[in-house]
């Protein structure tokens, strides 16, 4: 494998509840480096989602590490570069890390335009013009730029999931966080959203995908994460993993599921 | 044979309409303050209760810079002073009668004090009329507070996942996505508030206010009637608050037909 500049990397990563009584992930180490394309599969309740959500803390993780451009995200205090002690600044992280759920989550009460050019207005201070110039071209490149004015109750699923990404690439992150993307998604409205993703891999995005659509994660991906009970059993190369799985609860997934 | 409602009493109490007049507008302007007041009071116990103010943090976090899973620091570190204090004013309020709190306010507070005695439009007596709204804002305010948390907290945990993740503040969440969405549900429950607070100022005639309930009192001094008043009483009211809360409905539905857009 060739060496890449490392974006994240997640040591011993745990998040338990109720003092260790459940344990959605257990220890999970995993290098990401940029450009990677990187698909999370495994069983319901197997940790993905909780794992993808910890990368940006929407879940607080209980224990291991996050290194994220130096600094370890899971601690509320680092010492930056001058060896002072500061607090982490959370907002600041996120807008690095840009996310795309699995229910959306567009803003019902603004318009598309007014959806993607929030964030960038309020948290990064660019103009209105600038927002929205950028917006209509990430909306072009969608083939939704006609829909700017449309309130989100008006567009389909597979709409919504495309402007859900491109509102995400408008604060212009490092890495994409994709938490089932398609699941929510009539069958039909599937293929239009897997190949803005695929597009957006080509160009180069680091993403991280938690997916059930097995096809993506094998064409798609460069890496591939199984997980099950909270850990990461298997990890390597999509199609090697797909064609030749060693791990008997791979194995076992992968009769199911393909 | 005596009837439950004598006919001939009514042209014995119409001297009286007057009285019955100024009731209603002293009911009215009572339910009108106390709208306002309680709403006020309800927003700053709200965002108290929603708040994330923890100023034993620091006990929680362990040498390693972890948060604590568990045990008695991490508890301690979570205590929140604002929401306390909210929680203890909004259960209080809520669990002992109104009729106390007003005795209590009228009483108690407002005895230390001394209010200017003077007459709004000649006839709201200021010093009756001012204990009566603080006590009954103070009382509808702790039940506002839970209309507007359950307002905030009924907008789907999503859109503050989609809106931190972008990078927006806690503050700039609450502004620019919650609370535009939380008006809309809030809005007709605290115009029903304003229907129920017409009904319960009718307590406050206990402590010399002169609403309706105490033009039916002072009815009843003067010519020994009571159900007849009373009756006047119910129609009055009834003509406040039933076309209200159809109001309200109506416009309810036509807010939540625009969601369908």
């Amino acid at each position: 494998m060739e060496t890449r500049d490392s974006m994240i990397r997640v040591t011993g990563l745990k998040k338990h509840y109720k003092g260790g009584a459940i344990k959605a992930l257990d220890g999970v180490t995993v290098d990401i480096n940029k450009g990677d394309v990187i698909a999370v599969i495994g069983p319901s309740g197997s940790g993905k989602s909780t794992f993808l959500r910890s990368l940006n803390l929407l879940e607080e993780p209980t224990g291991g590490s996050i290194i994220f451009k130096g600094v370890d995200i899971t601690r509320k205090k680092y010492k930056n570069a001058e060896g002072k002690t500061v607090r982490l600044n959370i907002d600041e992280l996120r807008q690095k890390m840009g996310m795309v759920f699995q229910h959306f989550n567009l803003f019902p009460h603004m318009t598309i335009l007014d959806n993607m050019t929030l964030a960038p207005m309020k948290v990064k201070g660019i103009s209105k013009a600038d927002a929205e110039k950028k917006a209509l071209e990430l909306l072009d490149r969608v083939g939704l730029k006609d829909r700017a004015d449309a309130y989100p109750i008006q567009l389909s699923g597979g709409q919504k999931q495309r402007v859900a990404i491109v509102r995400a690439l408008a604060m212009e992150p490092e890495v994409m966080l994709f938490d089932e993307p398609t699941s929510a998604l009539d069958p039909e409205m599937v293929g239009e959203v897997l190949d803005v993703m695929k597009e957006l891999a080509e160009e180069g995005m680091t993403m991280v995908v938690v997916t059930h659509e097995m096809g993506f994660a094998r064409e798609v991906g460069n890496r591939l994460l199984f997980m099950a009970d909270g850990r990461l059993l298997e990890q390597g190369d999509p199609k090697d993993l797909f064609d030749h799985p060693q791990n008997p609860r791979l194995q076992d997934f992968l009769s199911k599921v393909l | 044979m005596d009837h439950f409602i004598q006919l001939e009493n009514f042209p014995k109490i119409a001297p009286y309409a007057e009285l019955f007049w100024q009731g209603t507008v002293v009911t009215i302007l009572l339910a009108l303050f106390t709208v306002v007041i309680g709403f006020c009071l309800a927003l700053i116990l709200a965002l108290m209760r929603m708040s994330n103010i923890r100023p034993l943090r620091f006990l929680g976090i362990d040498s390693d810079g972890h948060m604590r899973e568990s045990g008695f620091l991490a508890v301690v570190s979570r205590f929140n002073p604002l929401d306390f204090i909210a929680t203890a004013y909004v259960e209080i309020l809520r669990s002992t009668p109104v009729l106390v709190q007003v005795f209590i306010i009228y009483y108690g507070v407002f005895s230390m004090l001394e209010l200017p005695s003077f007459q709004l439009f000649g006839f709201i007596r200021f010093e009756r009329f001012l204990p009566g709204v603080v006590a009954l804002g103070m009382n509808s305010g702790a039940y506002l507070c839970e209309i507007i948390r359950s307002g905030i907290q009924s907008i789907d945990s999503g859109q503050t996942e989609a809106a931190r993740s972008l990078g927006l503040s806690q503050g700039q969440n609450l502004r620019y996505i919650i609370l535009p969405q939380a008006i809309k549900n809030i809005l007709p429950a605290i115009a029903n508030e304003f229907v129920v607070i017409i009904k319960e100022s009718a307590i406050t005639y206990t402590i010399g206010v002169q609403d309706i309930m105490s033009a039916v009192n002072a009815v009843r001094g003067a010519t020994f009637i009571i159900i007849e008043p009373l009756l006047v009483a119910t129609a009055i009211y009834f003509c406040l608050c039933f076309p209200t809360s159809k109001v309200i409905a109506y416009v309810e539905r036509r807010m939540s037909r625009g969601d369908k857009r």
